[in-house]
């Protein structure tokens, strides 16, 4: 049920990438609508299978790396969906949908092969780490797509050209505060689900670093995302560099947490 | 009688061209070149986006020659064009039928860069006011351009062309949408004045930016202004100030180099904290460095740029674009009717001429002979007056009537034959002599008694 539901999610979030990619080159509004309600539909059904796993699971746990990707690429729908309310972000939501739709495919196809005794993440930090992690990590991710919106339409505007575009992507100060928004509250996210980590690596073994893979990429993307903290907030970073810094920011991140797991 | 265009806009010429041919008042040049006498009637029409002389003459190459020469030696300062640029290039020349069919596409805003804009019409009937003011212009011109304003007219109710005027102010607005969330919250900056770049401030207002300043060399025409637009008035040496708390900038002034350059703007980015503007500049020459554009946060658009976003938008327009064409078509054929008629005009003089010379010789050695009494004499008078009119009527009307069409030239060659018209000799060959302007419309002449 888990599996159908991620799959059936996977599918609504691949209509929505299509709807989205055909709504920029076609100059109908109705494409953009059917990407926007695809979503809805789509991030409850996956609401439904993050449920499921709980439910399903002897001894419900997040900490799979299947069950906290499908944790991320929900929470990432969510916020992009919340950020309608504030201004004309369709294509927005509906890029983040292909993130979405490899995430959730991912979970299906991985979901079912995880024992729950294969995970040691018992307990409140672990669900806490995976949670707040994962929460920073959708939020950073928005900003990441955001970032790259941004970068198009910048270009777009100074080449002075739509090219191949029919309608017109958000404007670049509503990215930029997406930017904005995402990063003051992604990073203290982040960092909170770091820190979550470190205690449940405190209990586990003993002491708050253990070293591995998993810990050390994933302190040096803190440390970068803490330079572009500063670099918005306190130099007054903004704009293209900004959109720049969070994309390449997310790329990082996106490896050191989740390609490094991966791996190995 | 030929008509000849010739002339560059914004297809043939890039902005750096066309702002060396730019002409503010046309009078003097009009002068200067109907003192020639290649042309005989001439208009100077010249906006930021062309710049084009349309003439009648009787000798077509002479008026060719005279034409290039007044664009490159005089308009241009004799200065040579960028290299990659052949005068050939650059200069279009258009003569008769499709002279016409430019002008009236012109005034009709088909030619526009923006097609549809509204404004055209007005400057080729500002353009016109000149030239005949001036005497430049005469009855061929009078009635070529009441005819393009005609055809501007039909164009404008019978198509829908300017039902969704893609005009610069909307462009405008378009572009600031792209790059701010709401103008609610953002100020404006006008350099500078003008219809098009006033026009493009009235659409961000009501699109709803919320707060304007404007800037001027005279202060007393910026207060003019900033009364109009319900914003504060500025002179010029406040710019700097002035862009920093401006999120739109507006220019169009004359002046001969940038009056705002990148120092100046990376001066305002870093005042305002890099929060982004956006820059038009419609000033012919133009008012902003376009290294300006290079800069983070700073979003340039000159007439070229917003004329290249006009055309990307071209494709959904053709269709009216079409009708639009097809009334022009329609117009250029009424013309070119009046045009060929015109034709008619001395054939028609010489042969009432020789019809009256006849007459008058008969009646002179009737009188001279038969030595009538005032009352006679007077009776005949009428008498034959009215034979020859009379006479005359039937092949006149339709001598008219043929030449308004292309093959009504064989009629008026046919006539000058049978009459032996062209005869310097023959009696009545000096009507035509007479040079009334007036004479020359076809049915304005007095032929009919």
């Amino acid at each position: 049920m888990v599996t159908v539901l991620h799959q059936l999610s996977a599918a609504g979030y691949l209509v929505a990438t299509l709807a989205t990619a055909l709504g920029l080159a076609l100059p109908d509004a109705r494409l953009a609508r059917l990407s926007v309600w695809t979503l809805f539909v789509s991030v409850a059904a996956h609401a439904a299978g993050i449920a499921g796993i709980q439910l399903v699971a002897a001894t419900p746990s997040l900490t799979t790396l299947p069950a906290a990707v499908s944790l991320m690429a929900w929470l990432a729908i969510v916020f992009a969906l919340a950020l309608l309310r504030r201004g004309r972000l369709e294509s927005l939501a509906g890029l983040v949908a292909p993130f979405a739709f490899a995430a959730t495919l991912y979970a299906a196809f991985t979901l079912g092969g995880v024992s729950p005794a294969a995970s040691s993440g018992d307990g409140r930090w672990p669900q806490l780490h995976v949670i707040l992690a994962s929460a920073g990590l959708s939020l950073l991710g928005v900003a990441g797509v955001a970032g790259v919106l941004f970068l198009a339409g910048n270009r777009q505007l100074k080449a002075k050209r739509r090219g191949s575009l029919r309608r017109p992507l958000p404007s670049l100060e509503a990215l930029d505060r997406v930017n904005v928004a995402a990063l003051a509250l992604g990073f203290p996210l982040l960092t909170l689900g770091v820190i979550a980590g470190m205690v449940w690596s405190q209990a586990l073994n003993g002491h708050v670093w253990d070293g591995g893979p998993h810990a050390t990429w994933t302190g040096i993307a803190w440390v970068i995302y803490l330079a572009l903290v500063l670099a918005r907030f306190a130099m007054g970073w903004r704009g293209r560099e900004a959109a720049a810094c969070a994309a390449a920011g997310f790329a990082f991140l996106l490896f050191a947490v989740v390609g490094v797991e991966m791996i190995s | 009688m030929k008509i000849l265009l010739a002339g560059m806009n914004h297809r043939t010429a890039p902005i750096e061209v066309r702002e060396r041919f730019a002409v503010d008042d046309p009078a003097p040049w009009l002068a200067k070149l109907v003192a020639g006498g290649e042309v005989e009637e001439a208009v100077l029409l010249s906006t930021c986006n062309r710049v084009e002389v349309i003439a009648t003459t009787r000798r077509l190459d002479a008026a060719r020659h005279r034409l290039r020469s007044f664009f490159l030696r005089e308009l241009g300062r004799g200065e040579l064009l960028p290299d990659q640029l052949s005068s050939h290039a650059v200069l279009y020349e258009h003569v008769d039928t499709d002279a016409v069919r430019h002008l009236l596409r012109v005034a009709s805003s088909i030619d526009s860069l923006v097609v549809g804009e509204p404004q055209i019409l007005g400057q080729v009937k500002d353009a016109y006011r000149v030239a005949a003011e001036s005497g430049a212009s005469g009855p061929v011109l009078s009635r070529l351009f009441s005819t393009a304003f005609a055809a501007a007219k039909r164009v404008r109710s019978e198509t829908r062309i300017a039902e969704r005027p893609v005009s610069v102010a909307r462009i405008a607005v378009d572009l600031a949408r792209q790059i701010f969330e709401t103008l609610a919250d953002k100020r404006a900056l006008l350099v500078g004045a003008g219809e098009m770049i006033e026009m493009a401030l009235e659409a961000l207002r009501s699109a709803g930016l919320e707060g304007a300043a404007v800037a001027n060399r005279t202060p007393a025409h910026a207060a003019e202004l900033a009364r109009r637009f319900g914003a504060s008035a500025h002179g010029l040496d406040e710019l700097p100030g002035l862009v920093a708390g401006a999120d739109v900038v507006l220019t169009c002034f004359a002046a001969e180099r940038p009056l705002l350059d990148a120092p100046l703007f990376e001066e305002a980015l870093r005042l305002r904290r890099r929060r982004s503007i956006f820059v038009i500049d419609i000033g012919v020459p133009r008012n902003v460095d376009p290294a300006v554009n290079r800069l983070d946060d700073v979003y340039l658009y000159d007439l070229d740029d917003l004329g290249a976003v006009a055309e990307a938008n071209a494709e959904e327009r053709r269709r009216e674009t079409l009708r639009a064409e097809g009334i022009v078509q329609e117009e250029v054929d009424r013309f070119g009717g009046w045009l060929t008629a015109l034709a008619a005009v001395p054939t028609i003089r010489r042969l009432r001429g020789r019809a009256e010379a006849v007459r008058e010789a008969e009646l002179a050695r009737w009188a001279a002979r038969a030595a009538p009494d005032e009352a006679s004499r007077r009776a005949v008078e009428a008498l034959t007056r009215a034979i020859v009119n009379k006479v005359l009527h039937g092949p006149v009307s339709r001598l008219r009537a043929h030449a308004e069409r292309e093959e009504g030239l064989a009629y008026l060659q046919a006539a000058r034959v049978l009459f032996a018209l062209d005869d310097p000799a023959a009696p009545g060959a000096e009507a035509d002599e007479r040079d009334d302007p007036e004479d020359r419309e076809p049915g304005g002449g007095s032929d009919e008694a």
